[in-house]
């Protein structure tokens, strides 16, 4: 073997050992996706922070993964060649994304679900890009880019509470001047409404957004004759209610039948206000009909019995100052509010019966508790009568007192 | 000690007083009730009962001996009502953490009268030390520390100090929400002082209100306390048996009436004023709201309402400072009097009277600063 031929040996195991496969990358350059980014990050630092943090950097999806090329090389020529496909057009973006998301072998160490991209193309979103219409929501319009992060993640656009505002990115009234798809102000509405309420000033981790109703990636308005489902995947109760009255979905013509929407809104929904029994029937009934007298005397039912209610708790409020013991009562009132939460469901059966159950039992517990409370609290008008008797005593004596005093200067 | 008792009166009459004068000296036992309090004369215990009564009664008492002067005697009256309402108590209340609340609102709502001693006591504490502060009032504006009533003065500073620590150790034994806190504010304010501070929080077990705290404040308000001020009582009443009542300039010559005569409008006053705390206890319900939480501080804790004006100074004062500034208050209400002395005993009384209105004054209005500016805060 001559020395050349020794050389070009080792020559060519150099260059083979250069192009073979990296050594793998420490814990660390993992951990801060430097690993995932490779040499990109020279060239692009804000594209390399951005996905350093995601979740893709996590589990080695490189930058190559969705944008090809070269990511060992420095120059740009060599780097940007090969397979490289630059920036994904707007209209491939969710079948990029499928390539992986869609893949049930890719996803099951993950326990990820695999219908997204098929939901996508369901929805309003996908059905208007199927079209070409390529301004609507694509798969990194709600989840990001290079900073994708977990729902469970807060900085998450996808995250339960961020929700409205990812969705009133497009649907808002804010942007809508800007070329938005939607020209209606429904996130503006929808910060206003009882959900928004719950969502963002209680707290309440399962009140609806924006997907709760028209769905994830499938997102679209619920269809005619459906909405009573969509409401009804919470207010079981007044679902049951209204289909065993007279609004029932399968009665009568879809066009003349009401919707919950009719009379609560759909975005704008707000508390209940069961002073509304009485005027919302009039929105398409008779004003002088028997449907607006029903409206009436259900309100008038429900009224009443929550004032009595609440006269109740009122004698309870002052029997506890006394104090008196008030346990048993309170239980007992907590019965009566009860029956008061449940007429208000009870209601959408638009049958004054069936409201009349829940607050007549209502009215007698409060009214029970009451004559009991005034009964006890009647012992402390006692009190008070014995406090006169005792002075009456007490002016008797200090006059006996007196009389004595004076005694020796009379005899 | 005493001579024996002479042989029953011969007035014929046998009665069971006579029987038992025969076995024991009456005399001798109202004598040492009398200590505290209702005789300012000496008792000869060598004689019956029935004639040293008749002896005391026509003793000559000075017509000036009227309202407000017998604020001392209504104190030591409400001493008792309290001791007897708190002796009632006691058979329910239970001293520690877990029950205290629960015993102290079984007698305040489920006992038949419970209520009524839980009001009688509560409102007694109030207005004994409302009396208390108004008899030191009263005594320092006539100037009755001067000589020969230096103790008279102590002793009077001193059951008001004892009075407010009762109040203080009694506001913790329910263990509602308000009590607990407002002690626990009180310990930072008394506990600050450099001595005293030190010996109060030593004898209550330290500054945590916790169960040893608790039992503490309740051996202390029902047996230390009480025996130091029944002691103080009697102090006042040895120091007026032998200096006397005093007259102000000008009044000496009232005339004088006997002291049975005085014994009755002693007896209307303390009528009229147990009939005002009967009223009160029935009338306004004293505060009583939920058990005490040791674990959520309510806003605005501050300590019972005479402390208010020192808290208020010394919550602005650095910890050092503010225990000094403390400790001299409490010196300067027992001996601060008797810096004002001189040949002139009429223009010291002026100057004395001056400075307390002064005191009074900034003290009211720091008591509304602290009402009103830490309220806002």
């Amino acid at each position: 073997m001559s020395a050349a031929r020794v050389l070009f040996a080792a020559l060519v195991a150099l260059a083979l050992a250069a192009a073979g496969p990296a050594p793998r990358a420490s814990a660390q350059e993992a951990a801060d996706g430097r690993a995932g980014a490779g040499k990109c990050g020279t060239c692009h630092p804000r594209e390399r922070v951005a996905y350093a943090s995601s979740r893709h950097a996590q589990e080695e999806v490189r930058c190559v993964s969705c944008h090809g090329g070269n990511d060992r090389a420095l120059d740009v020529g060599a780097a940007h060649s090969g397979s490289f496909k630059g920036r994904p057009s707007r209209a491939s973006i969710p079948r990029l994304c499928a390539s992986c998301h869609a893949d049930e072998e890719r996803m099951r160490p993950y326990n990820l679900p695999v219908d997204q991209y098929a939901l996508y193309q369901t929805s309003g979103h996908g059905k208007a890009l199927a079209r070409g219409d390529t301004r609507v929501a694509v798969c990194s319009d709600c989840h990001g880019a290079h900073d994708i992060l977990p729902p469970s993640d807060p900085r998450s656009r996808v995250h339960r509470p961020n929700i409205p505002k990812t969705c009133g990115h497009c649907h808002g009234d804010t942007t809508s001047a800007s070329g938005a798809i939607s020209g209606k102000p429904t996130y503006g509405v929808y910060v206003k409404s009882v959900h928004a309420h719950a969502l963002f000033d209680r707290g309440n981790p399962n009140a609806p957004t924006c997907v709760s109703c028209h769905g994830v990636h499938g997102a679209a308005p619920p269809s005619m004759g459906s909405v009573d489902k969509v409401c009804g995947q919470c207010h079981e109760v007044e679902r049951r209610y209204v289909a065993a009255g007279p609004h029932a979905p399968e009665r009568g013509e879809a066009s003349a039948r009401p919707q919950c929407v009719t009379c609560h809104g759909s975005h704008e929904v707000t508390a209940a206000q069961p002073e509304r029994l009485a005027s919302s029937c009039v929105d398409c009934h008779e004003a002088d009909g028997p449907q607006a007298k029903l409206g009436e005397r259900l309100w008038n039912d429900y009224r009443v019995a929550s004032a009595e209610v609440d006269q109740a708790a009122d004698v309870l409020a002052r029997a506890e100052a006394v104090p008196l013991n008030t346990e048993d009562y309170q239980a007992r009132l907590e019965e009566a509010r009860t029956y008061m939460r449940e007429a208000l469901p009870a209601a959408h059966a638009a049958d004054a019966q069936v409201v009349e159950s829940f607050t007549q039992r209502a009215r007698a517990v409060a009214r029970e508790v009451q004559s009991e409370l005034h009964a006890k609290l009647g012992n402390l008008q006692l009190r008070r009568l014995l406090l006169v008797v005792f002075w009456f005593y007490l002016i008797i004596t200090i006059l006996i007192l007196r009389r004595f005093q004076k005694a020796p200067r009379r005899g | 000690m005493s001579e024996r008792p002479a042989p029953a009166a011969p007035t014929g009459r046998q009665g069971w007083i006579a029987w038992l004068e025969r076995r024991i000296n009456l005399t001798e036992l109202f004598s040492l009730f009398s200590h505290f309090g209702l005789v300012y004369t000496p008792v000869d215990t060598s004689r019956p009962l029935r004639e040293a009564l008749r002896d005391v009664a026509a003793q000559p008492v000075p017509t000036f001996a009227r309202w407000p002067r017998l604020l001392g005697l209504v104190a030591a009256v409400f001493f008792g009502l309290q001791a007897l309402s708190g002796l009632l108590l006691a058979h329910y209340y239970r001293a520690t953490p877990e029950a205290a609340f629960a015993s102290t609102r079984l007698i305040a709502r489920d006992l038949p009268f419970g209520w009524f001693i839980h009001q009688m006591h509560s409102w007694g504490a109030l207005l004994l030390i409302v009396i208390l502060i108004a008899r030191l009032a009263r005594l320092y504006w006539q100037g009755l520390f001067r000589a020969p009533r230096e103790v008279l003065w102590l002793s009077a500073a001193a059951m008001v100090g004892v009075v407010a620590l009762l109040d203080f150790t009694g506001r913790l034994l329910p263990w509602d929400h308000e009590g607990y806190w407002s002690v626990v504010r009180g310990l930072e304010v008394l506990g600050g002082m450099p001595v005293l501070g030190g010996m109060l929080t030593f004898s209550l077990g330290g500054q945590v209100v916790n169960a040893d705290l608790l039992t503490r404040s309740y051996v202390m308000h029902v047996l230390i306390l009480p025996a130091v001020l029944a002691g103080l009582l009697y102090v006042t009443f040895a120091t007026l048996r032998r200096v006397g009542l005093s007259p102000e300039s000008g009044e000496a010559k009232g005339g004088s009436t006997s002291f049975r005569e005085h014994m009755y409008a002693v007896t209307i006053l303390q009528v009229l004023a147990f009939g005002l705390l009967v009223s009160v206890a029935v009338l306004v319900p004293f505060r009583f709201v939920a058990e005490a939480d040791p674990y959520s501080t309510p806003g605005g804790v501050r300590p019972p309402w005479y402390l208010l004006a020192p808290y208020f100074v010394l919550e602005r004062l650095p910890g050092f400072a503010a225990g000094w500034v403390a400790l001299l208050l409490a010196l300067a209400l027992l001996f601060g009097p008797f810096l004002f002395r001189g040949s002139d005993a009429r223009a010291s009384l002026g100057r004395a009277r001056l400075w307390g209105i002064v005191l009074v004054v900034v003290w009211i209005a720091l008591t509304a600063a602290g009402v009103f500016l830490d309220r806002a805060s």
